[in-house]
C-alpha cells in the first residue's frame, strides 16, 4: 500500500504539500492508520531533510493523539512500559518510540500506548526543530568563531582605546546604548517563529514599529525604554547590574558567568557571552576570566555592564527582554570593535549580527521567541520577511528558509508622512496587567502549521492577506482602516488559529470600550503572541486623551472584578509612546556626563560607603566623588541621598510582608497551632516527608482484574473528531442491565434523591501555577461561543439534567478560606448563572500554614523521583536554579513558617479528604436533609472533571450495586500520573502516586482515578459511626471526623508558589504543605466501594492549561458542550 | 608590466628607529634591517628605491644603508598623517608606474629558492595587475593585520582575486566578508607587508588614513590579486620581534649550527642550575 501521507510531505506541488492530515485520513480504518504510521516511521528514519522528518513526526503524533483513540473500539485499556517512560524523561525520544512500538506490536494497539507514542513523537518533533535552530544559530556567519575560541590567548577582540582613556576627573568614560522596543501591527499569525519561517518563508512576514515609551502619569515623555551601559573598571572582574531588578553581581570566574539562573542577571550574562566578550566556546575550559579580561581589556582591568528598562513592566508584548538583550549585545560589540562606529547608528549588517546574536543569547539563557523581537534595533516601521535559503546559506538543503529574515524599512512612499503622527494620535497603548507565558502558544502554532490543519491553515492565509491589506492602508494613510484590519485579525484568523490568544478579560474590556466610545472606538490591536498584557486600542484622535484616562479606569475596575479568576501580575497601566526613527543608538558619556542611571547608584553606593576609604580603588573613589557632586548639582539625582540612607541600614525593602496580618487571618480561619507545631517537628525530625509518604516497599501492588471494575464505557457515545459517530455504544445501550440501571437512576433523579458536590476549595496549583487565583472561576474556554468558568459549566450540566427530569437538583460547592469569598461574590454577580435549584456553599473548616521545605525533600523530589530532563541548555539553567533554591531553603530555615509572601499565599487547604466530612461539620448536610429528607445520594466531583454529570445509568448502577462509595475510573494514558486503581496486598483500592514505593508500580496500573464519586449518604455516615440524627450534635460529628481523619495518611507535598514583585516580575518557590486525600477512603476495610470504568471524555481532569488545547481538539470540549445548554 | 621602483615606509612615530637596528644576515654579515630590506628589493631586479622618513632622519638612514646608500631617495613625511599619506608622499617619485612596496619594520624570509620580493614581482609582471603578498593566519591574530577576502583563481597556484580588504578586522567581520573558499576553518589571508601596487592607488590615498582603505577601493576599480608567497615576514616592532627575526634569519643561514648550539647551551645551563639549586 502506498502512503497517502508521505505524498503530502514530499510532493513538489504546494497544493498537494499543503493538504491537511484530516483531509487525507478522513474515514480511514484502524489497520489503515497503523499502516500509515508504520510507513511514516520508516520514512522519517530514512529522510535526510529536516522538514520531511519533522512533518512525518508530527503526522504520526497527530494520528496517535487524535485519530486512533476514536477508532480503537471499546475500552482501549493497556499498559505503558516504564522503560519507555524513562527514555522519555531522559529525552531519548528515539528509544522511547522503539520501546512503545515493540509494546504495540506485542500487545496490540491501545489508547494507553497511543498516548505514549503521541508524547514521544511530539517531543522528538520539537527536539529536532530546536536542534536545527541551534545549529543554524551556530553556523550563522559572524557567530561561528565564537564557538571555536577556547583559550584566552586566542581571544581576537580588544576593547576600543577610547574607552580606556580616563577623563580629567579620573573616571573611565561610559558607552550608553539606547534602544526602542517594537510593536507589531501584524505577525501574520505568529509566522516569525523560527521553525515556521524556515518551513514556509513565503508566509513569514511581520510588520513592526520601533517605539519609545513612557508610563502615563509616571514618566515625563516617551524615550527609548531600553538602556545598556558599558564601562571599563580597574578590577579584573565582570560587574553586572540590572537597575530594574535591583540586582548586582561581581563575577571573577568563567563558571559563574555560565551559571544563568543563579541570580536575576541571566540575560546580562547571556549578552556578555553572545557578544563574544566571553565566547561560548570557552565554556567548561577551566580557563581564567582574569587572563581573558587582561587580553581583551588590559591587565588588572575588567568590565562593568548595567541594564535599565525604565521599569517597563514584564509581559508588555513589546519584546522588552529581547530588545534589552540586543541592546546589551550591541553596546558590547561596539566596545570591542565589532561595529564600525563606537557611537551613533549601526549599519544594516551590524544590526543583522546583533539580531543573530540575540537569538543565540536567548537560546543560552533558556528563553526564546520569534525573529521579529529584536525589531527595535531597526528604525521606524519595517516589513520583516522570511527568506528562501540560497546555495551559500548554511540552511541550504536542510530547510526551505533561512534562520534570519530580511528587514525593509518603510520609506515615505510606503508610509506617507501623515501616517506616523496619525498612528500616534489614535493608538492607546496599554498593559492590561496579565503577564502570561506565551511559550505554549508558540508551540501550538508550530504544531498546527506543520500539520497543515485545515481551518488553521486557511486562517493563516487570511492573516497573511490582512498584512497585505494593512500595507495598502498604510500607503493610503487610512488609520481607521488599519484599526478595522487589526480588529478583524484578532477576532478572525488569530483566534481561529489559537483560541487561547484571547481571554475573557480582553474581550470584556473591548466590549466595555466599545459600548462606551461607540463609533469613536475604531478597533483593537493585539500585540505580540497573546492578549491580556500589552494591547492597543485605536480611537478617533479627537478623544484619545479621554480614552487614555478612561481605559485606565476600565482596566482597573475589570481587573478588580476578575482578580480571583485570572492571574494578574500587576496593576494595568496606560503608556505614552512615539515612533522611534533611529533604531538603536549609542553615545559616549565622558567626564562629568559619565553617569549611570540613578537606580544604579542606590544599588551600589551603599556598598562603596561601607568600604574603608584606603581600600577603595581609584575608580571607586572617583565614583563616590562623582556621586556626591551630581547629588548637589543635578536635581534628578536629588532624591538619591534619602534612598541611600534607606539602604544603608537594612530594613523593609518593600518585598517583606507583615506577619501580623497573616496571624490575624490564621486566627480568623480557626488555624490549629498545636497540630501545626506537631507537623513542623515531624517534618524536621524526618518522621514525615516525601520519602515517608511511601507505602512500605514490601507491599504488593498489582493491576486489578477485569472483574474488579464495571466497564460502563460502552454506555456512552464516543464522538469522533469529525463529529459524533452514530451507532457506537448502541449495542451496549440496548443491554437490559443498562436499561435497568438507567430506569433506576431516572427514578432517583425524578424523586429528588440526588445532589451534586463540586469540590472547589483547592487552589489548583498546577492550573494557576501558584498564582493564588481561584481555578473554579477561571473563564478557561469558549463553549457555545462564550467564555465559561469551570463553575458555570458544572452548574449548566446540573441545570440541564434537572430540566430534563423536571426537578431541581441541589448543587453544593465546597469552598475554603481562599476560594469561598471570591466564588460567593462571583456567583452573586453572575446571579448563580441562572441556576434554579438550591445552590449551597460548604465552607472548609481546616487550613494549614505552609513551611519552608526541607532540603532533604527538595533533593528527594529532584533526585529520587523521575523528572523530565530538559534540553541541554534549559537543563543547565534548571540545575542552576535548583542549587539556588536549596540555598534559599537553608537561608530561610528548613521547616520554618513560610511567611515571605502575601498572607493568602502562605496558607494552604489541607486536601480533599476533608470536603465531604465538612458537609457534616458545617451543618450543610443537616440543613439539606431537613429540607429534602428524600435525599440519599451525592455525586462528588473535582472542579476540573468537566465531563462529569448526573448520568442516570451510572446513578442507577450505584444504587443497584448497593455500595457506600462508587468511584469512576478511566483507562490510563501517559499523562495520567499520580496513582491509580490497584490490588494492594490483594485489596482493590485507589493508591496515590505519592504513596507508590516504586515508581514503576504506577505503570503496571491500567486505570486512573477520575475522582468522581457516587456516595450513598447513609452508608457513608455509617462508616463515620454516625446516623442522620447525629448530624444535630456538633460534638459527636467533630469527634467522628477526627477519629476517621486519624486513620487517613497525611502526605507531605511540595507545591509551586508564586511570589510577585517589581513590575510584573515573578519568582516561583517550592513550598512544603500537607494533605489528606479522598481516594484513601477505599483502603478502609469496612467500607464497600465499587469502581466503574467510564470514557475519558467523562472522566478526564483538566489539571494543567497545557492540556486545554488537546482537550479542545480531541472531542472533549464538544462532549461537554453536548451536556450544557447553549 | 614592468616594475622598476620600490617604496619603503619608515616614518611612523614608533617605527622610525626600527630600520636602523642591526642583525646578522643569512650570510653571517652584520647588516641593518634597512640593509636587509634593500637587499630584498635588489633581488627582485629593482634598483630605484624611495624611503619615506620622519623629517630629519635621513642622515641616520644613509649611515645605516651602508654600501647601498647610493640607490636610495629620501622623502620626508612633513606631518604624521598616517600610513596612506606616507605612501602618497611618493607620488612624484612613482609617477605613473607600478611599484613594489615594503614596510620598514619588517624582515622577509623566503622558504623557496627566490626571495619573497622576487616571487611577488614575477607574479605581478605576469598578471599585469596589483598584487599583495598574503599569508594564511588564524582568526585570533587578525587584530594585528590588514586582511583580504576573495576567491581562488582557477588553475593558478597560490593566487586569489581580492574582493574585499579590511584593516584589523574582528573575526565577526572576517566571517562575513573575508571567507576564502579552500582555506581551513577560522583561517584568513592577512597582508604579508609587501605589495606591488599600480599608480591608480594614488587617487584613493588622500581620502584614506590607512593603506588598506585605499587598497579596498583599488579592488573595486581594477583587478587586484593576492599571492601566497612561499616565505615568512617578521615584524621587528613587536615584542621580541627583532629577536624572532634574528633567530629566523640565522636558522636559515650559514650560522644555523652555531645558533642552535647557543640556544641549546642556554637551555641546558639553565636546567643544570635549576637542578643544582641556589
Amino acid at each position: 500500500m502506498s502512503s497517502k501521507l508521505i505524498a503530502i510531505i514530499t510532493s513538489a506541488d504546494a497544493h498537494v504539500r499543503n493538504q491537511s492530515l484530516e483531509a487525507v485520513c478522513r474515514g480511514m480504518s484502524l489497520p489503515e492508520f497503523l499502516e500509515e504510521c508504520q510507513q511514516l516511521e520508516v520514512f522519517r528514519r530514512g529522510s535526510q531533510n529536516l522538514y520531511e522528518r519533522v512533518r512525518a513526526l508530527f503526522l504520526v503524533y497527530a494520528i496517535h493523539r487524535f485519530h486512533l483513540p476514536t477508532v480503537l473500539g471499546r475500552g482501549g485499556r493497556g499498559l505503558i512500559p516504564f522503560e519507555g517512560y524513562t527514555h522519555l524523561l531522559h529525552r531519548r525520544f528515539g528509544e522511547a518510540i522503539e520501546t512503545f512500538l515493540d509494546t504495540q506490536q506485542a500487545s496490540g494497539p491501545s489508547d494507553a500506548i497511543s498516548s505514549a507514542l503521541a508524547a514521544a513523537y511530539y517531543a522528538l518533533g520539537f527536539q529536532t526543530l530546536a536542534e536545527q535552530v541551534r545549529r543554524s544559530v551556530k553556523s550563522a556567519r559572524g557567530n561561528q568563531w565564537m564557538f571555536r575560541m577556547g583559550h584566552p590567548s586566542d581571544h581576537p577582540l580588544l576593547v576600543r582605546p577610547e574607552l580606556l582613556r580616563k577623563s580629567g576627573n579620573g573616571a573611565f568614560p561610559i558607552l550608553r546604548e539606547c534602544t526602542p522596543v517594537r510593536m507589531d501591527l501584524s505577525h501574520s499569525g505568529w509566522s516569525d517563529i523560527f521553525f515556521l519561517a524556515m518551513d514556509y518563508p513565503e508566509g513569514a512576514r511581520v510588520l513592526n514599529v520601533s517605539i519609545d515609551l513612557g508610563v502615563r502619569g509616571r514618566d515625563r515623555a516617551p524615550r527609548p525604554p531600553v538602556e545598556a551601559y558599558f564601562r571599563i573598571i580597574d578590577e579584573p572582574v565582570l560587574k553586572l547590574a540590572s537597575v530594574d531588578l535591583g540586582a548586582t553581581v561581581v563575577i571573577s570566574n568563567l563558571k559563574e558567568l555560565f551559571d544563568f539562573a543563579k541570580d536575576y542577571l541571566g540575560l546580562l550574562k547571556a549578552a556578555v557571552i553572545a557578544s563574544g566578550i566571553v565566547p561560548p566556546g570557552i565554556e567548561g575550559s577551566e580557563e581564567s576570566l582574569v587572563e581573558l579580561l587582561a587580553r581583551v581589556v588590559k591587565p588588572g582591568h575588567g568590565i562593568e555592564i548595567v541594564s535599565c528598562v525604565n521599569n517597563i513592566p514584564k509581559g508588555s508584548r513589546l519584546a522588552v527582554s529581547t530588545s534589552l538583550l540586543a541592546s546589551l549585545i550591541s553596546v558590547c560589540m561596539r566596545a570591542t570593535n565589532q561595529a564600525r562606529h563606537l557611537t551613533g547608528l549601526l549599519s544594516e549588517q551590524e544590526r543583522r549580527i546583533v539580531a543573530a546574536r540575540a537569538i543565540l543569547g536567548e537560546w543560552l539563557a533558556g528563553s526564546g521567541g520569534g525573529w521579529q523581537d529584536s525589531g527595535g534595533v531597526w528604525p521606524g516601521i519595517k516589513l520583516i520577511r522570511g527568506v528562501l535559503a540560497g546555495e551559500s546559506d548554511p540552511e541550504n538543503g536542510i530547510s526551505r528558509g533561512r534562520l534570519l529574515p530580511r528587514h525593509d524599512i518603510l520609506g515615505e512612499s510606503d508610509a506617507p508622512p501623515g501616517v506616523r503622527p496619525g498612528l500616534q494620535d489614535s493608538l492607546v497603548l496599554v498593559h492590561g496587567g496579565m503577564a502570561q507565558n506565551v511559550g505554549p502558544i508558540l508551540e501550538m502554532v508550530t504544531e498546527r502549521y506543520l500539520l497543515r490543519l485545515e481551518s488553521e491553515w486557511k486562517a493563516r492565509q487570511e492573516a497573511i492577506s490582512i498584512l497585505d491589506l494593512i500595507l495598502t492602508l498604510l500607503r493610503e494613510g487610512d488609520i481607521r482602516g488599519i484599526a478595522s484590519a487589526t480588529t478583524r485579525n484578532f477576532f478572525g484568523p488569530i483566534q481561529k488559529i489559537i483560541p487561547w490568544a484571547s481571554n475573557y478579560y480582553t474581550e470584556s474590556l473591548i466590549q466595555r470600550v466599545r459600548s462606551e466610545f461607540g463609533e469613536k472606538f475604531w478597533g483593537f490591536w493585539m500585540l505580540g503572541g497573546m492578549s491580556g498584557g500589552g494591547m492597543g486600542f485605536i480611537f478617533d484622535p479627537a478623544c484619545k486623551e479621554a480614552a487614555q484616562t478612561r481605559l485606565q479606569d476600565l482596566m482597573c475596575s475589570l481587573k478588580s472584578e476578575l482578580s480571583s479568576a485570572l492571574p494578574f501580575a500587576m496593576e494595568p497601566v496606560v503608556y505614552d509612546f512615539s515612533i522611534n526613527e533611529h533604531g538603536t543608538l549609542a553615545q559616549m558619556l565622558d567626564g562629568e556626563a559619565a553617569l549611570l542611571p540613578q537606580g544604579y547608584y542606590s544599588l551600589t553606593v551603599p556598598n562603596l560607603v561601607r568600604i574603608e576609604p584606603q581600600r577603595l580603588t581609584p575608580a571607586q573613589r572617583v565614583e563616590l566623588l562623582t556621586f556626591g557632586s551630581v547629588c548637589r548639582s543635578k536635581p534628578e539625582y536629588g532624591g538619591l541621598v534619602e534612598t541611600l540612607f534607606d539602604r544603608l541600614v537594612p530594613q523593609s525593602d518593600g518585598r517583606t510582608y507583615s506577619t501580623s496580618e497573616l496571624l490575624s487571618l490564621l486566627n480568623e480561619l480557626g488555624f490549629d497551632h498545636a497540630q501545626h507545631e506537631q507537623i513542623r517537628t515531624d517534618l524536621r525530625t524526618g518522621r514525615i516527608g516525601l520519602a515517608q509518604n511511601l507505602l512500605p516497599s514490601n507491599v504488593e501492588i498489582k493491576d486489578v482484574d477485569e472483574s474488579d471494575v464495571f466497564d460502563a464505557t460502552g454506555w456512552f457515545q464516543v464522538p469522533r473528531r469529525s463529529g459524533i459517530e452514530k451507532g457506537k455504544g448502541e449495542a451496549e445501550r440496548s443491554d437490559s442491565y443498562y436499561r435497568e440501571c438507567k430506569e433506576r437512576g431516572e427514578y432517583a433523579l425524578a424523586s429528588g434523591q440526588i445532589a451534586v458536590l463540586t469540590l472547589a476549595s483547592g487552589i489548583g496549583s498546577r492550573w494557576t501555577q501558584g498564582a493564588g487565583t481561584v481555578k473554579a472561576l477561571h473563564p478557561f474556554c469558549k463553549l457555545h461561543g462564550r467564555h465559561r468558568t469551570f463553575i458555570e459549566v458544572h452548574l449548566a450540566k446540573s441545570r440541564s439534567t434537572a430540566q430534563r427530569y423536571g426537578v431541581t437538583i441541589p448543587h453544593l460547592i465546597s469552598t475554603s478560606y481562599l476560594t469561598h469569598q471570591p466564588i460567593e461574590e462571583y456567583l452573586r454577580r453572575e446571579k448563580n448563572y441562572g441556576y434554579l435549584g438550591p445552590l449551597l456553599f460548604s465552607p472548609g473548616r481546616s487550613v494549614g500554614l505552609r513551611l519552608v521545605p526541607m532540603v532533604r525533600d527538595l533533593r528527594f523530589l529532584w533526585e529520587e523521583t523521575s523528572q523530565q530532563q530538559l534540553d541541554e541548555q534549559a537543563q543547565k539553567v534548571r540545575d542552576s536554579l535548583r542549587a539556588a533554591l536549596v540555598q534559599w531553603a537553608l537561608q530561610a530555615g528548613e521547616g520554618n513558617d513560610y511567611v515571605d509572601n502575601v498572607p493568602l499565599q502562605c496558607l494552604h487547604p489541607v486536601g480533599h479528604w476533608y470536603e465531604v466530612p465538612n458537609l457534616f461539620k458545617n451543618g450543610i448536610l443537616k440543613r439539606l436533609l431537613e429540607e429534602r429528607p428524600q435525599l440519599k445520594y451525592l455525586m462528588v466531583h473535582n472542579i476540573d472533571t468537566l465531563g462529569a454529570s448526573v448520568d442516570p445509568a451510572l446513578l442507577g448502577l450505584h444504587i443497584l450495586q448497593g455500595n457506600a462509595l462508587g468511584f469512576e475510573v478511566i483507562t490510563r494514558r501517559i499523562e495520567d500520573r499520580g496513582g491509580g486503581l490497584a490490588r494492594v496486598d490483594g485489596k482493590v483500592r485507589l493508591v496515590e502516586g505519592l504513596a507508590m514505593p516504586h515508581e514503576e508500580d504506577e505503570f503496571r496500573l491500567s486505570y486512573y482515578n477520575s475522582n468522581t464519586t457516587w456516595v450513598d449518604l447513609d452508608k457513608l455516615l455509617q462508616v463515620f459511626g454516625l446516623t442522620r440524627d447525629d448530624l444535630d450534635s456538633r460534638l459527636r460529628v467533630d469527634e467522628a471526623v477526627r477519629n476517621l481523619a486519624a486513620r487517613m495518611p497525611a502526605y507531605v507535598t511540595l507545591k509551586d508558589v508564586k511570589k510577585r514583585w517589581g513590575y510584573g516580575q515573578e519568582d516561583i518557590y517550592p513550598i512544603a504543605q500537607f494533605e489528606k486525600l479522598w481516594g484513601d477512603m477505599t483502603a478502609l476495610p469496612e467500607l464497600k466501594s465499587m469502581f466503574v470504568s467510564v470514557p475519558r471524555l467523562r472522566g478526564a481532569q483538566l489539571k494543567d492549561p497545557a492540556q486545554l488545547d488537546g482537550w479542545l481538539r480531541d472531542g472533549s470540549a464538544s462532549y461537554v458542550e453536548s451536556l450544557v445548554d447553549s | 608590466m614592468n616594475i622598476r621602483k620600490a617604496v619603503i615606509t619608515a616614518a611612523g612615530k614608533d617605527q622610525r628607529s626600527l630600520p636602523l637596528q642591526t642583525l646578522i644576515d643569512r650570510d653571517g654579515e652584520q647588516r641593518s634591517v634597512l640593509g636587509v630590506l634593500v637587499g630584498e628589493i635588489l633581488s627582485a631586479g629593482i634598483e630605484d628605491i624611495c624611503l619615506v622618513v620622519w623629517p630629519g632622519d635621513e642622515g641616520s638612514y644613509v649611515k645605516a644603508a651602508g654600501e647601498v646608500r647610493g640607490r636610495l631617495h629620501f622623502i620626508p613625511q612633513a606631518e604624521p598623517k598616517g600610513y596612506a599619506d606616507a605612501v602618497y608622499c611618493c607620488r612624484d617619485f612613482i609617477g605613473n608606474e607600478p611599484f613594489l612596496h615594503l614596510l620598514g619594520d619588517h624582515i622577509y624570509l623566503s622558504l623557496a629558492g627566490r626571495s619573497c620580493a622576487q616571487q611577488l614581482v614575477e607574479v605581478a609582471m605576469s598578471e599585469s595587475c596589483a598584487v599583495s603578498a598574503v599569508q594564511a593566519v588564524r582568526e585570533g591574530k587578525l587584530r594585528y593585520y590588514g586582511a583580504v577576502g576573495g576567491r581562488r583563481l582557477s588553475d593558478r597556484q597560490r593566487l586569489y582575486l581580492i574582493q574585499k580588504v579590511l584593516e584589523k578586522p574582528t573575526p565577526t567581520e572576517a566571517e562575513l566578508e573575508l571567507v576564502v573558499p579552500g582555506l581551513r576553518a577560522g583561517h584568513y589571508l592577512r597582508f604579508f607587508g609587501m605589495h606591488v601596487i599600480t599608480p591608480a592607488v594614488m587617487e584613493f590615498l588622500p581620502q584614506s588614513s590607512h593603506l588598506s582603505q585605499a587598497l579596498a577601493k583599488l579592488a573595486d576599480k581594477e583587478r587586484y590579486l593576492a599571492f601566497e608567497v612561499e616565505g615568512q615576514s617578521y615584524d621587528v616592532g613587536l615584542r621580541f620581534g627583532l629577536l624572532t627575526a634574528q633567530l629566523a634569519l640565522s636558522l636559515q643561514g650559514q650560522d644555523r649550527e652555531e645558533v642552535l648550539a647557543l640556544v641549546i647551551e642556554l637551555l641546558a645551563t639553565r636546567e643544570r642550575m635549576r637542578r643544582q639549586g641556589p
